[in-house]
């Protein structure tokens, strides 16, 4: 008796979740297609410890693209440019010292030599935009922005699959 | 002597008429008053991508999805989202209004759909990248500003107001205020989400090759189309265009003008960096300059290309099942819709 009062409950659930679930459409399936897969515990902690990384780099990123603007749009001389971009090296020096200091996951190998490179690309960019302060040329602006543009399109797609944000209308 | 005063005041009426005829007539000058000559446009609306099932309530407050509730006010759970790119062509302008964003390998967006590259969509309408002459972007965000590099002969154009407000948000040293969209947790409504650094690079970019504008305010980039400055309305420098059309003014709002439905229905939407008051007042600014909200051109309408919103009804299905439509055509400029 018990055993088929059971056998009832399981039949009379599995009916039901097969009339409430929502039958996925083609769409659907396409949208749910392109959500990345979780992140395992290795590749989380990997993305926590370069989080405060991250977010100094992308910071310094910035105020140099700043810098350069303003300097472009004569709101600076090459003297305020030269304050605006001071620090700037050694801080992407450090975070790439912080950088090496961590341990990625073997499946973030890849993604961690790339921020690297990033780093890299970074402080070219910053030698090549200093160069402007000794002779005024902007070519050295346009090498620059190239290298931080690269940089930056790195530092997107490492975002991307370390922290899957949202991507709702902005 | 007071009739004789009237014969003469009229006398001289006339004889001032005749001079200012015959003035005209040597001067060869038509008055300004005579003849508009303000050129009018072709406008298209293009859809670079689409935002799939976007809960109503995140968009427009006022249409918060209440389960069970048969008030058409509450009763849709989710739309979705059109990334719409005006396309304003005459004279010897091809002006795109906000750029889409562009999709990469890397870089899927996800909960997107349909996304086309703006170069391909732009060849149905018989236009080349190198044809684009100049960028208006409504905003800076990455959904709006992307492939400015696929238009190395445009001139863009943002607001002064814009770039300050990103740097202070971008380089704001309290990690909750300069979170962006693929920071841990996402951004909500922070003051830089919406800004990656890659986006602020390519504007950059554009800056550093003479190719950008840098408007302060209100600005008349070519006849019959105007810059206006909406100040908060949806970031720190939203700007709208103005574009003389056969159909009256157009006024584009991007992300000012989010959803057309809050342009009529009087509803905020898409609140990011935004004042509510001040996207009110861009509202306002539309109905004072059109007329009305029939000629709002919207960002993200979830109705746009439909009957529901008459503007874009005259649609049709371009690249990856994107969507287009032709607003309207200057005289003379042939119809862009597949027969």
């Amino acid at each position: 008796m018990v055993v088929l009062g059971l056998a009832g409950i399981v039949l009379l659930a599995t009916l039901h979740e097969q009339r409430t679930l929502p039958t996925p459409d083609a769409g659907a399936s396409d949208v749910l297609a392109s959500v990345p897969p979780p992140l395992t515990a290795a590749e989380e902690a990997y993305a926590a410890a370069l989080w405060p990384i991250h977010s100094d780099v992308k910071v310094s990123a910035v105020q140099m693209t700043f810098a350069g603007l303003s300097y472009k749009l004569g709101e600076l001389d090459r003297g305020g440019l030269h304050v605006r971009l001071h620090g700037l090296n050694e801080r992407f020096a450090a975070a790439t010292v912080q950088l090496r200091q961590l341990q990625p996951p073997a499946s973030m190998q890849t993604l961690h030599g790339e921020y690297r490179e990033a780093l890299r690309l970074y402080q070219e960019a910053v030698v090549e935009m200093v160069r402007v302060i000794d002779d005024g040329r902007d070519a050295h602006l346009l090498d620059a922005q190239a290298q931080s543009e690269k940089a930056a399109a790195i530092l997107m797609k490492l975002s991307d699959a370390l922290w899957p944000g949202e991507y709702k209308p902005n | 002597m007071h009739q004789w005063q009237g014969v003469s005041t009229r006398w001289w009426g006339w004889m001032s008429l005749l001079g200012l005829g015959l003035i005209t007539m040597t001067l060869g000058a038509v008055p300004s008053w005579a003849a508009d000559e303000t050129p009018q446009y072709s406008v298209w609306l293009v859809e670079s991508s689409r935002f799939m099932r976007v809960p109503f309530g995140a968009f427009v407050p006022d249409r918060v999805f209440i389960p069970n509730s048969t008030d058409p006010q509450h009763n849709i759970n989710t739309v979705d989202l059109p990334v719409n790119v005006g396309v304003i062509k005459g004279g010897k302008d091809v002006v795109l209004y906000d750029t889409g964003w562009k999709q990469q390998e890397y870089l899927k967006m996800t909960g997107s759909e349909h996304w086309a590259p703006l170069p391909e969509q732009l060849a149905l309408l018989g236009i080349k990248p190198e044809d684009v002459t100049k960028i208006v972007i409504g905003h800076g965000h990455w959904d709006h500003a992307g492939q400015l590099e696929d238009f190395p002969n445009a001139m863009l154009y943002v607001q002064k107001e814009e770039l300050q407000g990103i740097e202070w948000a971008l380089t704001y040293p309290h990690p909750k205020i300069s979170a962006v969209n693929t920071s841990p947790g996402g951004c909500n409504r922070t003051p830089a989400c919406g800004y990656p650094p890659l986006t602020i690079d390519q504007i950059y970019g554009k800056v550093l090759r003479g190719k950008a504008v840098i408007v302060d305010g209100m600005m008349e980039i070519a006849p019959g189309l105007i810059i206006h400055p909406a100040y908060r309305a949806h970031t720190a420098g939203s700007q709208l265009l103005q574009v003389n059309t056969a159909r009256g003014q157009l006024l584009f709002g991007s992300d000012a003008f989010s959803s057309w439905e809050g342009i009529r229905d009087w509803m905020v939407a898409n609140v990011q960096q935004t004042d509510t008051v001040q996207q009110f007042l861009a509202y306002e600014k539309c109905y004072r300059i059109t007329g009305g909200y029939d000629n709002c051109v919207s960002a993200h309408e979830p109705l746009s290309y439909s009957d529901k919103y008459p503007l874009t009804k005259n649609a049709w299905t371009g690249p990856n099942g994107s969507r287009m439509a032709e607003l309207v055509l200057a005289p003379g400029e042939p119809s862009r819709k597949p027969k």
